[in-house]
């Protein structure tokens, strides 16, 4: 839409084949957003806010649309290159966490540069960990940490190839009231500090109140919601 | 960093692949065990088969490097003559011609009498040692005696026998021969050859130093008596020796399919624990694939395990199978050391490999299933 816009989505539809039935998961969705800015993209469940979202990641392709990382087409990217580009410009996180069972908290941070011969990698995980609080915690294992740590520890490992744009799929679902509020705050300082995009999607109204911007995503369709405080009340909490 | 560490930070691969492993012990364990078993069942079979040819030649002998010939009764010859001897000896090269005039006599020994087999030899030294007193280059008088016939008429060097009629000093007990000969000569008396009252021999037998010689001594001696009719029969061992090498060969073959089967079924047992594990790790793949980890690597990573189960399995297959060999070489052969032959090294190595080989080419289907699902299929709830 603008051109400052880092990630982009322009008259992106996501069509489904279900049996002789055809899924619209997205219809017409356009969407943009600002470096620095976070975005909350609420809506019930079987809306198509995860799909949304896996177009959003590079993870998966529009049926129709076009799909822009930093004013650059990426639609149509073979596999290597989308995971290219993830690798460089997206960090995500998710409601389970995912980190892997076996590796350490520090490896865990390092596993997106793990393949790819990068000698400052450990001390910048070192340094991701020490900022989101666990730089006690470096060599624990994640059954030794507890769900916030294990979401901030996913948060760094987010955070360690320096993206542009942070993606969130329910970072607070798994967590308490007063964990998730942490979490969020993390982002809001990540958001400032690095001029990083988030886009989190949520069911939680306590996410509103950090975010810039909500928008609604119900049946596929993408409705613009305006400053979130301005319409706690019609939702209420 | 230790030495191992560097490693895995070189081969990250190596590293997941490590963990991942540890994950499920017992599993990998039993993976890995399939591999252990495999590669013994290679190894200890190809050295079992190394052990048996090593046994067969021991038993052999020299039998590969003498000749025997004989005159051919069906044309009619009966004997061979003075000349055929000396036109034996002008076509060999190298060896010892050694003619024979063969008959049975009673052999009487104070009240002990047997019926033994009597060899004429004019210079036994050429094949036979002896245990007690000599076994002459030259046998003039005096009679050389087997070593059964010895242990069982209790015969010294020195004692008398007489055979039919003649009466012979013994001058010396021949070694006991082991191995299989043209002319056994455990059982019988070696007399000195002018005793016979004959003219002509029995056999000729012609010892070489070596079978090459031997054969090349049997086409000579052929080209020379059997040109105008068929005057002898060349019998020759060699052969028998070759086919016998060719026969362990095809054993060891055989040995080392069979032990390929439990290789094979340890590579099923492998793809199967790595398409399990794989399943399991769907999710955790797929965040790593997710996160900007490249198809590539990730089937790297999970071709390293197989790669690790077949290298650790190889490895402890590797140690039982020398152990084995020298079980085995101790009480078959009494040398041990027979293990490290380097045939035997060469089928402990072979069969390392053909273990890691298998583990990585059982990982291949899980690995590409694996890298080639879609992250947003495995990340789904």
């Amino acid at each position: 839409m603008t051109a400052t816009s880092i990630i982009e989505l322009e008259g992106v539809w996501k069509r489904y084949q279900s049996g002789t039935e055809t899924l619209e998961a997205l219809k017409d969705v356009n969407f943009a957003a600002e470096p620095g800015e976070f975005v909350a993209i609420m809506g019930p469940s079987g809306s198509g806010k995860s799909t949304m979202l896996n177009v959003l990641g590079l993870l998966d392709v529009p049926s129709e649309g076009v799909v822009r990382l930093d004013g650059s087409d990426v639609t149509d990217l073979s596999d290597e290159e989308m995971t290219t580009q993830r690798k460089d410009a997206i960090g995500f996180i998710f409601q389970d966490f995912f980190l892997i069972p076996t590796l350490s908290a520090i490896e865990n941070v390092e596993v997106p540069t793990l393949f790819g011969r990068d000698p400052t990698a450990r001390d910048r995980g070192v340094e991701l960990l020490e900022r989101v609080g666990l730089g006690e915690r470096i060599e624990h294992r994640p059954d030794q940490l507890s769900g916030g740590q294990k979401q901030r520890v996913a948060i760094a490992r987010a955070l360690i190839n320096e993206p542009r744009i942070l993606l969130a799929d329910e970072p607070t679902g798994n967590l308490d009231r007063k964990t998730g509020r942490d979490v969020l705050e993390l982002f809001t300082e990540l958001k400032v500090e690095e001029d990083v995009a988030v886009i989190a999607v949520t069911h939680d109204d306590q996410l509103r109140q950090y975010a810039d911007r909500v928008v609604n995503l119900v049946d596929g369709v993408l409705t613009e919601e305006g400053r979130p405080d301005e319409l706690t009340e019609e939702f209420g909490t | 960093m230790s030495a191992l560490e560097r490693l895995y930070r070189r081969i990250p691969a190596l590293l997941m692949a490590r963990r991942n492993l540890s994950r499920n012990r017992l599993r990998s364990g039993l993976a890995a065990l399939g591999i252990i078993i495999g590669v013994l069942a290679i190894a200890s079979l190809g050295m079992f088969g190394t052990t048996l040819r090593t046994g067969a030649t021991e038993q052999l002998g020299d039998i590969g490097n003498e000749i025997q010939i004989t005159p051919n009764a069906e044309e009619g010859f009966e004997r061979l003559t003075d000349r055929d001897v000396a036109d034996i000896r002008r076509v060999t090269d190298e060896g010892t011609v050694v003619p024979i005039r063969q008959r049975t006599a009673t052999l009487t020994r104070g009240e002990d009498r047997t019926i033994a087999t009597v060899y004429g030899i004019e210079n036994p030294g050429a094949l036979y040692e002896a245990s007690d007193g000599q076994a002459p280059e030259r046998l003039r008088q005096g009679a050389l005696v087997g070593s059964s016939l010895a242990e069982r008429l209790e015969l010294q060097v020195g004692n008398r026998i007489t055979l039919d009629n003649e009466s012979f000093r013994v001058v010396g007990i021949l070694e006991q021969q082991d191995g299989i000969s043209l002319l056994n000569p455990n059982g019988a008396v070696i007399v000195p050859i002018e005793s016979f009252d004959e003219s002509g021999y029995s056999q000729v037998v012609v010892r070489s130093p070596s079978g090459t010689a031997a054969n090349e001594t049997a086409v000579a001696v052929r080209e020379e008596l059997n040109d105008r009719e068929e005057k002898v029969t060349i019998f020759e061992l060699g052969s028998i020796t070759e086919g016998i090498n060719q026969f362990f060969g095809i054993l060891n073959a055989f040995l080392i399919g069979i032990g390929s089967i439990s290789l094979v079924v340890a590579g099923v047992a492998i793809l199967n624990v790595m398409l399990m594990s794989t399943i399991e790790r769907r999710q955790e793949i797929g965040v790593l694939r997710a996160v900007g980890v490249q198809k590539l690597d990730v089937v790297k990573m999970i071709l390293a395990e197989a790669g690790l189960l077949g290298f650790v399995g190889g490895f402890f297959g590797a140690i039982l199978a020398v152990l084995a060999g020298l079980v085995l070489n101790q009480v078959v052969l009494s040398d041990p050391l027979l293990t490290f032959a380097p045939v035997n090294l060469m089928y402990i190595g072979l069969a390392v490999v053909f273990g890691i080989v298998t583990s990585v080419l059982s990982g291949l289907y899980p690995a590409w299933k694996a890298a080639s699902e879609r992250p947003v299929e495995s990340l789904r709830k």
